[in-house]
Formats: C-alpha cells, sequence, structure tokens
C-alpha cells in the first residue's frame, strides 16, 4: 500500500516540475536582462548607435529589462559580431555595411546570413569634398579631371579602403566610365584625420560622411562638391546630390541591428514592435538631428530584402575597386 | 579674444555646480590616471550615460578636467612603483623613479605637481591668445612632417641610451616590429595576426606598457627578494628644497610651451610632448650625466609638457572638430550625443560654451594641484607597504586595467608575455622606453611615410620640400649626433685642462 501512494505522489510532482516548466517556457520574451554590442571602441559610429538605442528604449520605457552596452572592437566588427554569433536572443548587435564588406573583401568567414536581421535604423551621407580654393567647382569638373589622369589626383579616405567612404566613390567613379582600381586614394586614420589632410592642403579631394565636413562648408572652409543622398540635405541645399550631379546613384551609408542566428518568430515580432515605436518618439529623432543622421527604418522583412539587395551591389562595388581580383 | 564673452564663460566656469564638476573630474582623473592601463580615455567612456543627463557646459568641463587631471595622476605611479599609467607617464620614471629610490620620493610627487600646474596654466594662456593661428600652423603638417617629428622623438630617445645605444636600437626596432601586427592601414592586409581577429587592430601599446613595466617590475622584485633588505625606506620630505625649485624653474618653464605646440598636433599627443620635453632639457643641460639618476630637471619638465599638450590637444577639437588624441576623439563622440557639435562654427554659435571651458581649465588645474600636493603625504605610504601586499595589489591592477582594454582574455596572455620580457630587459640592461615609443609610433609613421612618398609619386625630396620638415631634419641628426658631441667637448674640455695643467707644471 505505501508504494503504491508513493507512485501518484510522484506523478504529481512530475507533472507539477513539468507546468512549472512550461510556464517558464511561455514567459514572454525578453526573460533577460538585454546586451547591445557595439563591436568598436567607445566614440565611433557603430557606439553611439548602441548607447542612444539604450538611451531611448529605456528612457521611454520601451523594454523593462535592463540594457547594457557591451564594447567588442576589433577586427572591423569581427571580433563584436564572432561573439554575438555565440550567445541567445539576448543579445544583439549594431552593423552596417562592413557585415557584407568584411566577408566579400576575403576578411571574415561570417556573413550576413549567419545573423537574424532585425531592422536598419538610421543612414548617414557621404560627401566628395574639396578644398574652399579648389580649381573644380563641380562634381563633374572633378570626374572629367579624374578621367584624363586618375593617377594625378590624390583622394583622402579613412580608416581603410573597402568602407563605404571609398566604395561610395568607387561607384561614382565607375558609373562615370572611370576604372576605379586607377584611383590614387590616400588612407589617413580616420574621419578627422581626412578633413584635417583636406584643409591642410596634402590632399585634392576626400571622400567621407557628411556629418565630418558639414559643418566645415558651411563656415567656408572647403567644398562638398557632391552628396550622395536621394534629395538635397537641410541646411546645404546647395550642394547638388550626385543625382544632380549627372551621377546615377544614391549611396546610403545606413547603421541597423542584428540577432544571433535562429531567433524565433515572436523574438523578431517583439522587436519589430519596439523599434517602429522607438523611431517615432522625439528623443529618436533628436539623435538622428544631433549626429547628422537620417531615419531609415526598415523592419525585420524589409531589413532581410534589403541585405540582399546590398550583398549584391557590394559584390559589384568591391570587385570593380579593384581590392579583389 | 573677446573680453565678454571672456567674463560670461568666467561666470558659467564659477557657477558651484560646475566648480563641483571640476573638482570630480579632476580628481578622478588623477585616480584612474594613476592605475595602469585605466586611462582618460575609458574615465570618459564610462562616464558617457551619466553625462546624458547633464547640461552639455558641465559635461564638456567634466570631460576636460578628467583628461587633464590623468595627466597629473599618471607620473604618481611612474615615480612610485616605476610604472607608468599611459604613455604619456613613461618619461616621468627616467628620474622620478630614481628620485623615489634616492629616498626623495615626497618631493618628486611635489615638484611634478607644480610642474603640471605651471605647464597647464602656460597652455591655457596659450590657448586664449593663440588658439586661430596654431590650428591653422597644425593644418601644415602634412605626412611627411609627421613622419619626419616621429622620426625625431625615436631618436631622440634612443640617443637617450648613452652608452649603450645599440641596446637602444636592438629595443626600437623590436617596437618597431611589434607596430606592425595588425592590418595595414594602406592596403588592408593583414599582417601577422595569425587569424586571431582580435590582433587585427595590433598590439595596444597599454598592454605592452603594463606588462613591461609593471608585471616586469613586480617580477624583477620577486627575483631577489631574498636580498632586500629589511629597512624602511626613508620617503623624505613632501615638498622640496628651494635649491630643487632653482634648478626646476627653467625647465618648467621651457617645455610647458614645447609640450602645448605639440599637443596641438592633431595625433602627437602627451607622449610624444613628454618625450621631447626631456630630451631637449636633457640636451640643454649643463649636467647631462646626472639624468636617469635622479635629476629633478629632468622629472619637471616632462611633466610640465604632458599636461601642457592635454591642452593643446582641445585646439583642434574645439575649433575643427578634429579629436588630437584618443580621449579627445571619446570626448568628441559624447559632445555630439549633447548635441554639442564641436568644429569651425562652435566659437560662433556657442561662445559661452568655449569660453566656459577654458575658464574651468584655469579653476580645474588649481584644484588639481592642491588635490595633488594634498595627497603627496598619503600616497608616499604605498613605499612603506610591504612588498608582499603591495606586489599582488599591482598584479591585480594590471589584470584589471588590461581588461577594459578591448574586454578580452586574449591580452592576458599577452601581458604575462610582455611581463616576462620586461624581466629579461631589465636583467639584461635594456633601456625600455625606446621599445614602447616605437610601439606608439610606430604604425603612424609607417602610414605617413607610404602617405607622403604616394603623394609625391616615389620621390624621397619631399621630406625636404618645406621648412619645417627641414628643421625636423635638422634636429633628429643633432640629436642623434648628440652622444658624439659630448664625447668630442669633454674630449676637448680634458685636453685643455691636462695641457694648462702641462702648463702650469711647467711654469
Amino acid at each position: 500500500m505505501k508504494k503504491h501512494g508513493l507512485i501518484p505522489f510522484l506523478l504529481l510532482v512530475l507533472l507539477l516540475a513539468a507546468c512549472s516548466g512550461n510556464a517558464a517556457g511561455n514567459k514572454e520574451y525578453p526573460t533577460n536582462n538585454i546586451e547591445i554590442v557595439a563591436p568598436a571602441s567607445p566614440g565611433g559610429g557603430w557606439d553611439l548607435t548602441a548607447r542612444s538605442l539604450e538611451n531611448v528604449l529605456t528612457g521611454q520605457d520601451l523594454v523593462k529589462q535592463n540594457i547594457n552596452v557591451v564594447n567588442k572592437p576589433g577586427g572591423g566588427g569581427e571580433v563584436g559580431w564572432q561573439y554575438l554569433k555565440s550567445q541567445d536572443s539576448h543579445t544583439l548587435a549594431v552593423n552596417s555595411s562592413l557585415v557584407l564588406t568584411n566577408n566579400l573583401l576575403g576578411q571574415s568567414e561570417l556573413t550576413y546570413k549567419d545573423f537574424t536581421p532585425i531592422a536598419t535604423l538610421a543612414t548617414e551621407w557621404q560627401a566628395l569634398a574639396v578644398p574652399a580654393d579648389s580649381k573644380f567647382k563641380t562634381a563633374s569638373e572633378f570626374l572629367e579631371a579624374t578621367k584624363k589622369d586618375p593617377s594625378s589626383i590624390k583622394i583622402g579616405v579613412g580608416p581603410g579602403l573597402g568602407n563605404d567612404d571609398h566604395l561610395s566613390l568607387v561607384q561614382a567613379a565607375s558609373e562615370f566610365g572611370i576604372n576605379p582600381s586607377e584611383l590614387n586614394f590616400l588612407v589617413y586614420e580616420g574621419g578627422g584625420d581626412v578633413v584635417t589632410a583636406l584643409l591642410g592642403g596634402h590632399v585634392d579631394a576626400v571622400t567621407t560622411s557628411l556629418s565630418e565636413v558639414k559643418d566645415q562648408h558651411l563656415a567656408g572652409k572647403l567644398k562638398i562638391l557632391a552628396v550622395s543622398s536621394e534629395k538635397p540635405v537641410k541646411g546645404i541645399e546647395d550642394v547638388p546630390t550626385w543625382k544632380e550631379a549627372g551621377v546615377d546613384m544614391v549611396f546610403p551609408h545606413w547603421r541597423g541591428i542584428m540577432g544571433p542566428p535562429d531567433m524565433t518568430e515572436e523574438e523578431i515580432a517583439y522587436w519589430d514592435k519596439k523599434l517602429s515605436k522607438l523611431v517615432e518618439t522625439k528623443e529618436w529623432q533628436k539623435v538622428l538631428d544631433n549626429n547628422d543622421w537620417e531615419g531609415f527604418y526598415k523592419n525585420s522583412k524589409e531589413t532581410k530584402a534589403f541585405l540582399e539587395e546590398q550583398h549584391a551591389l557590394y559584390q559589384k562595388l568591391v570587385k570593380d575597386s579593384g581590392l579583389i581580383n | 579674444m573677446d573680453i565678454n564673452s571672456f567674463m560670461d564663460g568666467l561666470s558659467i566656469a564659477l557657477q558651484p555646480v560646475n566648480i563641483m564638476w571640476i573638482v570630480i573630474g579632476g580628481f578622478l582623473g588623477t585616480v584612474v590616471g594613476m592605475l595602469p592601463g585605466l586611462g582618460p580615455a575609458t574615465a570618459v567612456a564610462v562616464l558617457i550615460p551619466i553625462t546624458f543627463s547633464m547640461n552639455p557646459v558641465s559635461a564638456i568641463i567634466l570631460m576636460a578636467a578628467i583628461y587633464y587631471g590623468a595627466m597629473y595622476g599618471g607620473s604618481r605611479s611612474s615615480i612610485l612603483l616605476n610604472t607608468p599609467g599611459d604613455g604619456s607617464a613613461i618619461a616621468a620614471t627616467f628620474d622620478g623613479y630614481p628620485m623615489a629610490q634616492k629616498g626623495q620620493a615626497g618631493p618628486a610627487l611635489a615638484i611634478s605637481a607644480v610642474a603640471s600646474f605651471i605647464g597647464g596654466i602656460m597652455a591655457v594662456f596659450g590657448f586664449l591668445f593663440l588658439a586661430e593661428p596654431l590650428a591653422n600652423f597644425a593644418l601644415k603638417f602634412g605626412p611627411a612632417e609627421y613622419f619626419l617629428l616621429m622620426l625625431l622623438t625615436l631618436s631622440a630617445i634612443v640617443a637617450l641610451s648613452v652608452g649603450k645605444m645599440v641596446k637602444g636600437f636592438l629595443a626600437m626596432m623590436i617596437g618597431l616590429a611589434l607596430a606592425t601586427v595588425g592590418i595595414d592601414t594602406q592596403t588592408g592586409v593583414y599582417r601577422f595576426t595569425m587569424g586571431i581577429p582580435h590582433f587585427s587592430d595590433g598590439i595596444d601599446f597599454l598592454i605592452v606598457i603594463i606588462g613591461v613595466y609593471a608585471i616586469g617590475e613586480v617580477l624583477y622584485n620577486f627575483l631577489n627578494i631574498d636580498q632586500q633588505k629589511k629597512e624602511k625606506k626613508k620617503v623624505g620630505k613632501v615638498w622640496f628644497s628651494k635649491d630643487q625649485w632653482k634648478r626646476s624653474k627653467w625647465p618648467i618653464i621651457r617645455s610647458g610651451p614645447i609640450g602645448f605646440l605639440i599637443g596641438v598636433l592633431p595625433g602627437a599627443g602627451g607622449t610624444i610632448a613628454s618625450m621631447i620635453g626631456y630630451t631637449t632639457q636633457k640636451q640643454l643641460a649643463k649636467n647631462p650625466e646626472e639624468y636617469g639618476e635622479g635629476a629633478v630637471e629632468g622629472l619637471a619638465a616632462p611633466e610640465s609638457s604632458n599636461n601642457a599638450a592635454s591642452v593643446g590637444a582641445m585646439i583642434p577639437l574645439l575649433t575643427m572638430g578634429i579629436p588630437g588624441s584618443g580621449t579627445t576623439a571619446v570626448m568628441l563622440g559624447a559632445l555630439i550625443m549633447l548635441g554639442l557639435r564641436p568644429g569651425p562654427l562652435l566659437f560662433e554659435q556657442q561662445p559661452d560654451t568655449v569660453w566656459a571651458l577654458i575658464n574651468s581649465m584655469f579653476i580645474g588645474n588649481i584644484a588639481l594641484v592642491i588635490i595633488n600636493i594634498l595627497l603627496v603625504g598619503l600616497l608616499v605610504k604605498i613605499l612603506d607597504t610591504p612588498a608582499k601586499v603591495l606586489y599582488p595589489i599591482i598584479v591585480l591592477l594590471a589584470f584589471i586595467g588590461t581588461y577594459t582594454l578591448s574586454y578580452s582574455t586574449i591580452d592576458f596572455f599577452l601581458l604575462l608575455i610582455f611581463g616576462v620580457f620586461g624581466l629579461f630587459m631589465k636583467v639584461l640592461d635594456f633601456p625600455i622606453a625606446p621599445l614602447v615609443l616605437a610601439l606608439i609610433v610606430g604604425a603612424d609613421m609607417e602610414q605617413n611615410f607610404r602617405m607622403a612618398v604616394l603623394s609625391s609619386s616615389g620621390s624621397l625630396g619631399i621630406f625636404f620640400s618645406s621648412g619645417v620638415s627641414i628643421a625636423l631634419m635638422i634636429l633628429t641628426i643633432l640629436s642623434l649626433c648628440y652622444p658624439l658631441i659630448i664625447k668630442l667637448v669633454n674630449k676637448k674640455r680634458n685636453n685643455k685642462n691636462s695641457a694648462e695643467e702641462k702648463f702650469t707644471k711647467t711654469s
């Protein structure tokens, strides 16, 4: 009898255990603290994106869990994204076109397909700038001269070839019928150094983010010949877009966010809901304005398609640039 | 200079809340500067979330105070433990540590605080009157000039190792070799990374500093721990003597402007400024043989210089939006998030902010010299700490500092390797500074050389094409020949003396 009494009891315990297990499984994502990886040192664009996300998501009470920003610098994102790959769905990482180009340039095994696309958030535009007293008055004058003798014109870029600063000009040049692999690039440490070199007259032109040169343009210290946006940019309406300058291209320098591989539909839907709210807030708009960024929100589905389309584009650009054979 | 804006700025900087931030920032900077590996860049980055809720003016005042506060703090551990907290504190080990060993730790700490103060104040005045022309002067520095400036620094440091030049050159070569690790900037080729993505950004010089100095020093003392006598080390008075002040006065005043000018150049920074400050002082000195043995001038000069450089580095940041160092780069990021964009328009659009910052640097330097002199009495107690307590703490701090650099455990292995390496260097009597300095400037030096040659289509003539580059070239040759010149002069003097002796004998 005693034995028989024990079995139902054990069954009951098992059942309870199973129930509580179920309950934990049903508990809505996210159950833990959220971690946002900035795959770079503090201070750069990725870090600013991650910290602004944290700031607005927490400040506006959009996400109840604690959000921590973790810096994992190294290898143009490689270190941070390798780390992301080994984490669960409570870790997300900031990305940009480097998630495509690292692989295309043969510098990384990781591809965009190794991760779950969550969203594209914001974009910067690229600018081509020359010294204020340059002999080039328009983008087409610059391109004409470059076409004639590509090696005679020194173009500053930073911090490495294969980034958007470099590839945006590669695209413009190849649209114009110049072989981009013949362009004479001088590679500086970063965007700031590139601008210093231009102001000091050590290079003939620079290709960089618009935010690096916008104030200098307004102060008359240098001249922006073209921006890569669709429409003229607020504040510098006098600067033509590449399209207006006769080169058919729009080149966003976008930043987004992605998760580790194999996130569930529910988890993706959670972020679609939260991030679509985030981009509507005034605080996020302020972040965009402060950084000279522009809203470029795409939800997870749109981002997936966008990445595929960008992958094809970058494949062509990297090949045109002559960086790989 | 606009008197009204200046007064407005002063009144903002004197608001109690801002004075509080200045003192907090200065103290925090002193502390992180002291700890190996934890530098002002890390401290500013950690504070970014806090600055979100702050008024932008207070935020920039706080961050600047941390930055120059770290210049005060950096030399503390150089003097007491022979472990610099940052690149700009390396020069303080040359004479600061020997002074402490001679029982003059107190005067060494005090004179370095005063030297930092005077250097800082001189630089703030420079900022007031010369910001604009200097910013334009800095632009003249192209790749060729940068390459030559770094070459000058390297050759000046190697020339310091009088009597063991070959070892100095060897240490420099090892440093330059280490600097080649990582992605090559011009071509994007991965060099010596052994397939580990962590190495793609190169070997962080701070790990090498912590390893070679801190861990190396601990291991070295471990070797002869049995021979150490139990006698209590003297720490000396907490204030310097009149004679010491007399000897340091002019070196401090000379080195301030040197450091300030170098600080204005984007990318040069406090390390090069303090090294140039030290070597200039030594080469001008009447008693060069005392340098490296605990000459008070040899400590005062680089201290004045590196603090002036940290003020100078604000000029390209504020007038052009160009960060001149790691810390100012982090500051730029933080300021942009606050909606304050440093650049050519800042002086016109927000003069209050700029003038408040400049004035806060006056107040900050005064606060810091007081903080640091008050701390002298406390800090010298470190020397009384028994080795078995002190050394584990140093090792622990070294590991923590290393981890905060890039949050990776791979760096621990590097730290240990360089620790053992540092031990061998000490045992074999190799100079350490050339190795560390070569690693700090190596990658930039290489890239600037290549850019210079690329932009002149392969001609080396570019290194003689401007007045600045020719001047740097001459200084480099002079500094390399300096040991030879000294020898010749001494010989002549000896000959003369012996000739005179003969003369007196015969007469």
